[in-house]
């Protein structure tokens, strides 16, 4: 069967600007983009992720929403206080990116693709780095749009002028916690990624290690192994949060294990770059 | 690409020759382990369309990517399109293009789209990535299919998406490993038309191949590769043509061959069939005056040519 034709149109060679190395990083970071999005995909890979998006910012538009009508809020109300929201959203992060990793690493393993990049001007290093740059992209505004929809709608409500250079220091802190959470879990995410050969996989097993370890920690805490809070990933980012945004939103392990914040921001950076030499390893090996 | 001003670049002849080879190597080694792959590989490519033949585990894919700077040479100097590889891997994988043997296509990406990522990687601007991906999906047979999903493709329409993202950012060396595996013979006459056009287009290939027909069908310059070594490295005609000529009498062939060797050729003949060389003489000279001297009819006279498979199969058994 004739499967297509062959046309002699000719052939124009390309003479217009080409942008090299930096052109190819740019691409692989919007490729990333899409890829953790879902677009220029199937549809149904456009469901999850902008489900989960809906959902951490749905009740933050409510609430401004609310507040806007009733021309008031109290500020001192907990539910949709900057910190608690990193409840809900902290979750989510943790689905989307359980499901975004193993989408943005696995597929161009599996499907081969790496020999592509194998044969453009980029390095194993560009690839990695350009995959985490698009996830943390997501990741940050997947954290941190709630928070300033619900900045801008409190300052709306109370007038702009006053409560923007009372509370301006909410922006940075809430983008410095979402930074933190993007550094605890989208590293492992990665690291599970890289060695798995199927999405529900690697997204089942980053999801069952991080929540996992902390259940099992919490109990190896209470019968006296206090070194094991080290291990509670879940709880890590939410307790320097805590510190960051100087709240106190829950009993979170490694403070019950007796370690300072500073130690779980420790543990942070050193699983970060753990994982991050060991995924750019293996992604060298297997290109 | 449709017309347009530029359509003059692609021409029936060759491109000149240039002066400088578009790959050089020398005393090149590679080895997986224990297991040498590549073993004092030493070249110098002219430009053209550059047939790369031997038996699986010869070491052609293992060749094609250390030109690509995908695996790094145990020693020895190898130069692509005039940059060396172990500095300049960048460079050269800019000027490069490379269809690798096995998938390389993600299923939930349409063609369109695909190409165009695969052009703005080789460092094209997004516009002009979008409208060459569009270009030359036509050029391959694919723009009605270009919105499709490539995992709905055939295995047909696979290998041409391959080879369509190899040239797509209209590089000045495209490396094609077995690009011809998998295809049933109308998508091998297709593909194999694509690569020949390959050099109108200003682009030279490197074809790496088991299949020696394909390569005498497409290629102008010859490597055999066995265990790792360069048997021969040379133009396909050199390697096709040879002193010896057949002719086929009606008739007694026995005279003619009595004829010709008391001339001073060598002489084989099989049936009606002669083969004759002459070491010091000239063998089309001596058939002509042993025909007259035998008085016997001729039916045909020509140069034997040789196949690749006569010459690989020679120097594999004399190794």
């Amino acid at each position: 069967m004739t499967e297509g034709v062959v046309f002699d149109l000719g052939w124009r060679p390309y003479d217009g600007p080409r942008l090299g190395r930096s052109g190819a990083r740019r691409a692989l970071y919007r490729d990333g983009l899409r890829r953790v999005l879902g677009l220029r995909r199937r549809a149904r890979r456009k469901v999850l992720p902008f489900a989960l998006l809906a959902i951490a910012l749905l009740p933050a538009l409510f609430f401004v929403a609310f507040g806007v009508i009733a021309g008031e809020f109290d500020p001192e109300a907990t539910l949709f206080g900057h910190s608690q929201y990193f409840d809900l959203t902290g979750a989510l992060v943790l689905i989307f990116t359980a499901l975004a990793s193993s989408e943005l690493l696995l597929p161009d393993r599996v499907h081969g693709t790496l020999s592509v990049y194998a044969s453009r001007p980029l390095t194993t290093a560009d690839y990695v780095a350009m995959r985490a740059a698009s996830l943390a992209t997501v990741v940050f505004g997947f954290l941190w749009l709630p928070h300033v929809m619900l900045f801008l709608g409190r300052a709306w409500v109370n007038g702009f002028g006053s409560y923007v250079t009372e509370n301006a220091e909410i922006l940075w802190q809430t983008a410095l916690s979402s930074v933190v959470y993007f550094a605890a879990y989208a590293p492992l995410g990665f690291l599970v990624a890289a060695f798995s050969r199927r999405a529900s996989v690697a997204a089942g097993a980053f999801l069952g290690v991080v929540t996992i370890s902390s259940a099992a920690t919490r109990g190896l805490i209470e019968a006296g192994f206090d070194f094991m809070g080290l291990f509670a990933f879940q709880h890590h980012p939410g307790y320097v949060k805590d510190w960051i945004m100087d709240s106190s939103t829950h009993s979170w392990i490694p403070e019950d294990a007796g370690f300072d914040p500073s130690v779980s921001l420790l543990v942070i950076i050193v699983v970060a770059a753990l994982s991050g030499l060991t995924v750019y390893a293996r992604q060298r090996r297997a290109g | 690409m449709a017309g347009g001003a530029d359509t003059d670049r692609e021409t029936t002849s060759f491109p000149p020759m240039s002066e400088a080879p578009i790959i050089a190597t020398s005393d090149l080694r590679f080895a997986y382990g224990d297991i040498v792959a590549i073993d004092g590989v030493s070249l110098e490519i002219p430009s053209g369309r550059i047939g790369l033949v031997g038996a699986n585990g010869a070491g052609k894919t293992t060749l094609l990517k250390i030109l690509l700077g995908v695996l790094p040479a145990a020693s020895g100097r190898v130069e692509v399109l005039g940059h060396p590889v172990a500095t300049e891997r960048l460079e050269v994988r800019s000027k490069v293009g490379w269809m690798p043997e096995s998938n390389c296509l993600p299923p939930d990406q349409t063609a369109a789209d695909f190409l165009g990522y695969a052009a703005e990687l080789g460092g094209l601007p997004v516009r002009a990535a979008r409208q060459r991906a569009s270009d030359v999906l036509g050029l391959v047979g694919l723009h009605e299919e270009r919105f499709r999903y490539i995992g709905e493709f055939s295995t047909g329409m696979k290998q041409r998406t391959k080879l369509a993202q190899a040239i797509v950012h209209d590089p000045s060396l495209v490396l094609l490993d077995e690009p011809t595996a998998g295809l049933d013979p109308e998508g091998r006459e297709e593909m194999l038309d694509l690569v020949t056009r390959l050099q109108g287009f200003g682009i030279n290939a490197v074809i790496s191949s088991h299949v020696l027909t394909d390569i005498e069908r497409t290629c102008d310059w010859v490597i055999m590769l066995d265990g790792g070594k360069v048997l021969r490295s040379g133009p396909l005609t050199d390697l096709s043509t040879t002193d010896e000529v057949e002719l086929e009498v009606i008739g007694d062939a026995a005279m003619v061959a009595a004829a010709a060797r008391r001339l001073g050729a060598t002489v084989e003949v099989t049936g009606t069939v002669l083969h004759l060389t002459s070491a010091g003489g000239d063998a089309f000279a001596i058939a002509r005056d042993a025909l007259v001297e035998a008085a016997v009819p001729l039916r045909r006279l020509g140069a034997k040519r040789t196949t690749l498979e006569d010459v690989f199969m020679g120097e594999g058994s004399n190794d």
